[in-house]
């Protein structure tokens, strides 16, 4: 009896503990989303002039994203940055961040980015950023990730206005999002403008070159081999015209491979080879699997065309300046002016 | 209690198992996601043909993982019976006591640290780590007033399994080379072993198998306990170490082919012990051919499981070897004394 | 209630309240420190002040937004960790016994792994509910696959270990084939950190931990029976099964609770009730309370280990707690050299 009774009495209580969190959280969004509410249809029509590129003392901005909407007020100029892609974008659109997460590769800092971080403070890393360091510099903005700091939103949110990107590679998500927060919407469209004109003269120029040959992106790590199907790396050559394996068209980033049984998946006509090649083991895991004679087999050795290159500009960096490098890369590797 | 009686009986049914045994080996070279006919196979063995992916395969991928598969079956296999014995407990195995766990350790911290090591270097760090969790399990399972039952030793060895895997996670964390890195070493994978390293650790097993056949009868008469034997005659602490050194070198050189397997050292002997009763000089022979024979099926398995990419074989023998442990727990959990 | 009470006074047993009265201080002025540890050191005064509102914003923001609420989850946590472990040594009757050794642990790891798997946009508050979730499950699994006319710590303890292997191994194989952002997240949660603790967490580990305990302190006379081992126990009449499902359950809510916020930080369960033993003896009624605070300084202070001495990298709190584990484990192995014959 005293038993049954305390079971139900533990079991009623989680029920209503959960139950009280998951509304305690939600309310917090609804509440910031009501109270926004008002001041959107207010700023409806500054924010429509805002997005039309015209307006550049910015004024009172609320801005969707990937965690809901944040009010932004003017241009921020203390500016946190926490993954690798916004401290890209943000560089790029002329704003230096106060602080910034550490690099995956080449730490602290990228080396494409050093010349641009100078007296950048670092926060750590990227899945762990240092909270106290980021209320020490009274930021007036930061810019995250969702697929990383989700758990953080609310602190990060009384920290300073935040918003949140939804995944960490897809860059052009990352430049929206970073131009509107921080109110440089022109300096983004002058970058696309300058992005589909470089792609529109490579698919022009390049188009003989890249007809009908398959491009396969793949990259080694100390214990597998994988295969990018939607990652960073495919994205761009997507836009370049750049065509892939009918098997690598899949909807996912792409495949871990753990048996070298599974080479002759990486089948095309030219590989580009992202390993980052500063990590000893990829080197040996790499020199391991194109030892195997199922490698020599396929079209792309036959041939001699697997090239390495960048895994900062093709992978790690994911933000539009490393894109753009990687575009370079590859209009340099075709032989394009 | 033991299914076959007489020793002809025995050894028509250890031939058979034998026939049995290359059967799955001969599955394991033709199945996977390139299924290869056994015609094929044979030619791969007569005329090769290095055009033909089929034939690489065959050669270079498969034939070295299903040998890699049947040495270290047959290894686990013969290391579970004697620890089995050696503790008097019919629950215990080279996993559960740690001792792969110990291996492991010891085997990526050699890898982490001294890159430039020789592989034989990361295989004596496996056999270190293996005598070392082996004696902290025994003197941790001895503690208190009961001295060393089977269950505080089966306790023992999950404490200091949860220590060193910590400890491997640890390491694998901080020498940054990336936390998924220790997948193969922590889950048992056949695939993508290299040849040259897997023929390194022969030799040691083949002495590890050795000694334990030469020690079948002095185990048997162990069996009956520690003051018959000595009565006997026998130097039951000589026979002791003895036993000691064949399991590390079985296990140790497992763990350095092929990571942490568990559960095959663990229900085998019992199988064994089903058909052929307690006579250590079947039981040996008996559980090497069937490990090996559980170890390729495992991983035969494995391939199948999450096509198109593969599961380490720890996690198979782990999904078939717990259940079956659970009920051995079940039906007798006390164990012989 | 009121009885055992009575039996303690009477006993004269200040010793083990004296003890449990210094740990209590002890955790307060560690608390004290810890919560001036940080990028930013701060001074106690300014954090007293700091508390009450009356000093600048920074500090202010500091203190409420990250150190306060991440040095009381720790609290919390550490503390209801230690309870778990005492709970489940006691009636398992083996001083090895952990949450992790029993099971607990996979699967409450093993439900985490798969909700980031199949919701990755599920949010972190659904998380901690599947790990919950999966904690009890498999308490429950190993309870009914132990049960046969009862259940026997010996039992219990190879049916856990058993089920414990396979939620490893279910776990393992996820991974293998999941997205880089879920594996990153799966593996911090499986070593554990205290890092991104908010109120939210604090009110919801109090509660249940304050529950919890209460439930636990009751069932602390049971446990003293248990301990005198299972043919005694019912000769003196307990309703032994009855007692060691309770038991088990709350241990298992304990750990699983705990998981939630921080993740599997292991070891906890494991030392606590050691240190606790050793300082005030076997009685559950001082040994609970002993372990819950011995458990919330380990993790109080590893995590601000964890999160200073490598700044401005922030370190798991679960690779310290592990790293205590070993002098742990040594000094066990050295003391019972004594002890074995």
């Amino acid at each position: 009896m005293k038993i049954t009774k305390i079971i139900t009495g533990l079991m009623v209580l989680t029920v209503v503990l959960t139950g009280c969190t998951v509304s305690d959280k939600s309310k917090e969004s609804a509440e910031t989303e009501t109270q926004l509410q008002s001041t959107e249809t207010e700023n409806a029509v500054k924010t429509a002039e805002a997005s039309s590129s015209e307006q550049n003392d910015g004024g009172k901005r609320v801005i969707e994203h990937a965690m809901g909407t944040t009010e932004i007020e003017g241009t921020p100029l203390r500016v946190v940055t926490l993954f690798q892609g916004a401290t890209d974008s943000a560089l790029l659109l002329g704003v230096k961040p106060l602080g910034a997460v550490e690099s995956w590769a080449e730490k602290p800092v990228y080396e494409y980015l050093r010349g641009q971080m100078d007296g950048v403070v670092n926060l750590g890393i990227e899945t762990q950023p240092n909270l106290e360091e980021i209320i020490a510099l009274k930021p007036d903005l930061i810019i995250a990730s969702k697929v990383r700091h989700e758990k953080i939103y609310s602190q990060l949110n009384e920290i300073a206005p935040t918003v949140m990107v939804k995944e960490v590679y897809q860059w052009k998500d990352t430049l929206n999002i970073c131009a509107k927060a921080l109110n440089k919407e022109e300096e983004a469209e002058e970058f696309y403008a300058k992005w589909d004109e470089k792609t529109a003269y490579f698919k022009e120029k390049a188009a003989d070159k890249i007809k009908d040959t398959k491009v396969a992106v793949i990259d080694f790590r100390a214990d597998h081999a994988r295969i990018v199907y939607t990652g960073f790396a495919a994205t761009v050559l997507d836009d370049m015209g750049i065509e892939r394996p009918e098997s690598h068209k899949k909807a996912e980033w792409g495949v871990m491979l753990q048996s070298e049984e599974a080479i002759p998946q990486m089948e095309a006509d030219l590989i580009f080879d992202q390993t980052n090649l500063n990590e000893a083991e990829n080197v040996t895991n790499r020199d391991k699997w194109t030892s195997n004679p199922l490698w020599s087999n396929l079209t792309a050795v036959k041939n001699n065309q697997v090239y390495p290159v960048n895994s900062v500009f093709w992978n790690s960096g994911g933000g539009p300046q490393a894109a753009m490098q990687m575009l370079e890369e590859v209009y340099e590797f075709y032989g394009v002016e | 209690m033991a299914w076959l009686r007489t020793t002809t009986q025995k050894t028509a049914v250890l031939t058979g198992l034998l026939a049995g045994m290359v059967f799955c080996f001969g599955a394991s070279v033709s199945l996977g996601t390139y299924s290869i006919s056994l015609h094929e196979v044979v030619r791969a063995f007569i005329q090769f043909d290095p055009g033909l992916t089929e034939h690489i395969l065959v050669i270079h991928t498969r034939f070295p993982r299903a040998v890699t598969a049947m040495l270290v079956g047959g290894s686990l296999g013969v290391s579970g019976v004697l620890t089995q014995a050696l503790t008097r407990n019919p629950l215990a195995s080279p996993s559960i006591l740690g001792i792969n766990s110990g291996a492991v350790f010891f085997a990526v911290l050699a890898s982490s640290f001294a890159g430039n090591l020789p592989a034989e270097g990361v295989l004596w760090a496996a056999f270190a780590g293996a005598a070392l969790s082996a004696v902290c399990v025994y003197i941790l399972g001895s503690v208190g007033r009961d001295g060393l039952t089977p269950v505080k030793i089966v306790l023992a060895g999950s404490a200091i399994t949860a220590l060193f895997s910590s400890f491997t996670q640890g390491i694998l964390v901080l020498s940054e080379s990336g936390i998924r890195n220790t997948l193969s070493w922590l889950a048992g994978g056949i695939a993508g072993r290299d040849m040259k390293q897997q023929m390194m650790v022969v030799p040691y097993m083949a002495a590890g198998m050795l000694l334990a056949l030469l020690l079948s009868v002095p185990v048997n008469i162990l069996s009956s306990g520690d003051d018959v034997a000595k009565g006997l005659g026998q130097r039951t602490l000589l026979v002791k170490i003895m036993m000691g050194v064949s399991i590390i070198l079985l296990a140790g050189s497992s763990v350095a082919a092929a990571g942490s397997i568990s559960f095959v050292g663990l229900v085998v002997p019992h199988l064994s012990r089903n058909l052929v009763g307690q006579d250590h000089r079947w039981i040996i022979p008996y559980s090497a051919v069937l490990g090996a024979a559980l170890l390729l099926c495992a991983d035969i398995l494995a391939r199948f499981i999450v096509m198109p990419s593969e599961a380490p074989v720890g996690v198979m023998t782990a999904l078939i070897g717990a259940p079956f442990f659970i009920y051995i727990a079940r039906k007798g959990g006390k164990g012989r004394r | 209630m009121k009885s055992l009470f009575k039996t303690a006074a009477a006993k004269g047993a200040s010793a083990p309240k004296r003890k449990l009265l210094a740990l209590a201080v002890l955790l307060a002025a560690s608390y004290a420190v810890c919560v001036c540890a940080g990028s930013l050191i701060l001074s106690p005064d300014t954090v007293l002040l700091g508390i009450l509102g009356k000093s600048d914003s920074q500090v202010k923001m500091i203190l409420e937004t990250v150190r306060l609420p991440r040095a009381t989850t720790a609290v919390l946590a550490g503390a209801a960790l230690g309870v778990s472990g005492t709970l489940l040594q006691g009636t398992i009757r083996n001083p090895l016994a952990a949450p992790n050794v029993i099971g607990i642990t996979g699967g409450g790891s093993l439900f985490a792994v798969l909700f980031l798997n199949y919701f990755p946009d599920g949010g972190t508050v659904f998380l901690s509910l599947a790990s919950f979730l999966g904690a009890l499950a498999a308490a429950l699994l190993v309870y009914v696959l132990a049960f046969k006319k009862g259940v026997t710590p010996i039992r219990l303890i190879l049916v856990g270990i058993g089920v414990s292997s396979v939620t490893s191994a279910l776990t393992t194989l996820l991974l293998s084939k999941s997205k880089n952002a879920a594996v990153d997240k799966a593996y911090l949660w499986m070593v554990g950190s205290v890092y991104g603790a908010d109120w939210n967490d604090v009110r919801l580990l109090l509660v249940w931990f304050s529950i919890c305990f209460f439930f636990s302190m009751a069932y602390s006379r049971h446990m003293d029976v248990q301990g005198l081992g299972d043919e005694v126990a019912a000769g003196l009449g307990a309703h032994l099964q009855r007692h060691r499902a309770v038991i088990i359950l709350l241990s298992a809510a304990l750990s699983g609770g705990a998981a939630a916020v921080v993740g599997a930080i292991g070891f906890i369960g494991l030392i606590a009730p050691h240190m606790g033993r050793r300082l005030v003896g076997t009685e559950h009624i001082f040994l609970l309370p002993a372990s819950a605070l011995i458990g919330a300084l380990i993790l109080l202070v590893s995590d601000t280990v964890a999160r200073t001495v490598f700044l401005p990298v922030d370190v798991p709190a679960g690779v310290f707690t592990a790293a205590i584990g070993a002098p742990f484990f040594i000094y066990q192995l050295y003391h019972s050299r004594n002890q074995s014959n």
